[in-house]
């Protein structure tokens, strides 16, 4: 009698307290504003301005730890792949070309190449893969957009709802906006606090997951 | 003509090329489908744009240490930036020649296939193994015209990656930048046309098991292809 007492007050409480849409929700912290961090890596990289590189580095630093510590499981070696990272960062801000996507996708790619050059360093071979074989630098040419326009015409068919579902839950609401919600590339941007460049590329992985559950050829 | 390529590395592959978590001999096959294949150049940089945004969208690490994040930034910004950083520079396209065929190489092979080992021949079917190789072998693979590859089972995975010319098996025909693979169970014959040489990269996790007639005496051969 008491225990269920005891429920029932924890469930009253608990409804009492503002619950989260269970729509999931994706947003930027409000404070950054778009652009920002391509702005500070070129400051970086025309004046080696040491106040953008601060605030570059209090943002993504604690990022990358977060990161490196879901890849490594160990502190000591995801601060080595943030040092590393964030050394790249300062030293080569020269190279990051907002023209080819966002910073964070540059600095992603950077503690990718250093967190796989990390773990082979360890066999020391000489001719081993090395990350420079493996990730091209960004060279290939642009793609026209036609390859994806045929499929949108089939995002109406049924047989694509429970694949549709089945979207990891950041391409599902992009793709939920533009196709159920009818708007426009750039409106989801704003609403979703996201670069335009990444509300295209998730609406491309999204119909690029659809395609595969449509068709067998990759394999 | 140029080839459209119609096989794929599927999406999970390619999202663990992308992370760095594929094995490396299997992402070495990845890497050069991708220089081969314009939509899954596109399908990269679409990815590393989605790990980018999640990345930046992490919940940042707590830190026991308050000095840990400054003492590095004071040490970063005590080294020299690198004013004018050296883009990577493309190398000059590597080339191997076989059979009197020179076969232009993508780039992210290139720095393998130029430690090519010696070629070992058994009728129309040639190999020589590259420098990758941790668990997997990982070797070129020359067929010439109208040759067939004799049934056989995988023992393991094979992935094969057509660099160029063509192959056909039961399944379909592969040209440049097509990529097959077989799991354990899978049997297959493939073979070239009568006009078409084929040079492929093979990247085997156990030898091939050769299954009909007289080429079952192949197998105690098996580590030719492997």
């Amino acid at each position: 009698m008491l225990e269920s007492t005891a429920l029932t007050g924890h469930h009253a409480t608990s409804q009492a307290t503002p619950r989260m849409p269970d729509r999931m929700t994706i947003s930027a912290e409000p404070h950054i504003r778009s652009g920002q961090w391509e702005d500070a890596l070129t400051y970086v990289a025309v004046n080696a301005d040491k106040a953008a590189y601060a605030e570059l580095f209090s943002y993504f630093a604690p990022r990358l730890k977060a990161f490196g510590m879901k890849m490594f499981g160990n502190e000591q070696q995801a601060l080595e792949m943030v040092q590393d990272t964030m050394l790249n960062v300062w030293k080569k801000a020269s190279l990051f070309d907002a023209s080819r996507g966002c910073a964070s996708t540059w600095i992603f790619t950077i503690a990718r190449n250093v967190r796989f050059d990390m773990l082979r360093k360890k066999q020391s071979r000489k001719d081993d893969v090395s990350a420079d074989d493996l990730w091209a630098d960004g060279d290939y040419p642009e793609q026209e957009e036609s390859a994806s326009d045929k499929w949108e015409t089939m995002l109406m068919s049924e047989k694509l709802a429970p694949h549709f579902d089945a979207l990891p839950p950041a391409q599902r609401l992009v793709m939920q906006k533009v196709y159920i919600e009818e708007k426009s590339h750039q409106e989801v941007s704003d609403e979703l606090d996201i670069p335009l460049g990444t509300v295209k590329s998730r609406i491309r992985l999204a119909l690029d997951r659809l395609r595969e559950a449509l068709d067998d050829t990759r394999s | 003509m140029t080839h459209a390529v119609k096989f794929h590395p599927g999406m999970m592959l390619m999202e663990q090329y992308v992370e760095g978590t594929l094995a490396a001999d299997v992402a070495i096959a990845v890497a050069t489908h991708i220089d081969l294949c314009p939509h899954c150049q596109q399908l990269c940089q679409d990815l590393h744009n989605d790990k980018g945004a999640q990345l930046a969208e992490l919940t940042p690490a707590v830190s026991n240490n308050a000095a840990e994040f400054a003492d590095m930034l004071s040490f970063i910004t005590s080294q020299a930036p690198e004013l004018k950083a050296a883009r990577k520079t493309d190398a000059e396209s590597v080339t191997v020649t076989f059979n009197n065929r020179e076969f232009k190489i993508p780039r992210a092979l290139s720095r393998m296939a130029e430690q090519h080992g010696k070629w070992l021949q058994l009728g129309g079917i040639a190999t020589a193994k590259l420098p990758a190789g941790e668990k997997l072998h990982v070797s070129l693979l020359y067929i010439d015209k109208g040759t067939e590859i004799p049934n056989h089972t995988h023992l393991g995975m094979e992935l094969t990656l057509v660099l160029s010319g063509r192959i056909c098996d039961e399944n379909g025909e592969y040209g440049a930048g097509d990529l097959l693979i077989n799991s354990p169970d899978d049997t297959h014959t493939p073979h070239t046309r009568v006009d078409e040489d084929c040079l492929c990269l093979s990247v085997l996790s156990a030898p091939l098991k050769f299954n009909k007639g007289l080429v079952r005496l192949l197998n105690p051969l098996q580590q030719f292809f492997y």
